[in-house]
């Protein structure tokens, strides 16, 4: 890794096991806080276009919100917001075996979460059907896959519940 | 940018575990053989961008804007369960 994080100087000088330490993220938007590396998200080609970003973290939206934030450690001012897919979209039956292949892990083990677009009317609200993330959950390994597939758009108007028309996107 | 000229069937290999095969070529259509290992990923460059775009798009939603949608999407969803 190319750099050395706070956690990791920590460890070196206390001599405590990698498992107990937290990588100390401090982000404008999201405050300052700790992570346990349990927590972090690893993607080995970062989310496509920011492919220096590679450790994510998923945080609460607030009580009742399907969405998650998903921050990036590297660049704390980099974050998306998130959600799983079947919450929020009917009949929704994304290629969990690809996507486990994929990331050479067992299909019970794949999480899978949709990058959503909040457009300036969030009555647009998108998500990207295309192009999902998903994470091995036994080693946090992610990965944002592409489903080259017409089942999938790129963008799906959830109110509506199908593809967006491009011009209102 | 590195230019080579192929027949059908010859290869080009792109590191160790890459390898391009021409299969095919009709009209101004070139047919192409892709192996990889999986962790490699290869589309054709539109679909690439398309997603890049989303991304860039999606990027840090204003969080009132946000905290709206969650809103608006709970009351969608408890107006579809009414209904059913």
């Amino acid at each position: 890794m190319a750099m050395t994080s706070t956690a990791e100087r920590a460890t070196a000088a206390t001599g405590r096991e990698p498992s107990d330490a937290v990588v100390h993220v401090r982000s404008r938007r999201f405050g300052t806080f700790d992570v346990p590396r349990e927590r972090i998200l690893h993607f080995s080609q970062g989310l496509i276009g920011f492919p220096s970003c590679r450790r994510y973290v998923i945080l609460e939206h607030r009580q009742g919100s399907p969405f998650k934030w998903m921050l990036s450690i590297d660049n704390p001012e980099l974050g998306f917001a998130v959600a799983s897919p079947y919450e929020l979209v009917a009949d929704y039956c994304p290629p969990i075996e690809l996507a486990a292949r994929l990331l050479a892990t067992d299909p019970t083990e794949v999480a899978l979460f949709v990058i959503v677009t909040i457009p300036p009317d969030p009555t647009r609200m998108t998500v990207n059907l295309m192009a999902p993330v998903a994470v091995d959950l036994r080693t946090n390994t992610a990965r944002q896959i592409i489903l080259d597939d017409p089942r999938f758009p790129s963008s799906y108007a959830l109110l509506s519940q199908q593809p967006a028309v491009a011009s209102q996107i | 940018m590195l230019v080579l000229t192929r027949k059908i069937g010859e290869m080009i290999r792109i590191g160790d575990e890459v390898t391009v095969q021409v299969l095919a070529v009709r009209g101004g259509q070139v047919r192409l053989g892709l192996d990889a290992p999986p962790d490699v990923r290869i589309f054709r460059e539109e679909i690439f961008r398309v997603i890049e775009e989303h991304n860039a798009r999606a990027r840090l939603p204003d969080p009132e804007s946000l905290a709206d949608a969650a809103v608006i999407w709970k009351e969608h969803a408890n107006g579809n369960d009414k209904h059913s």
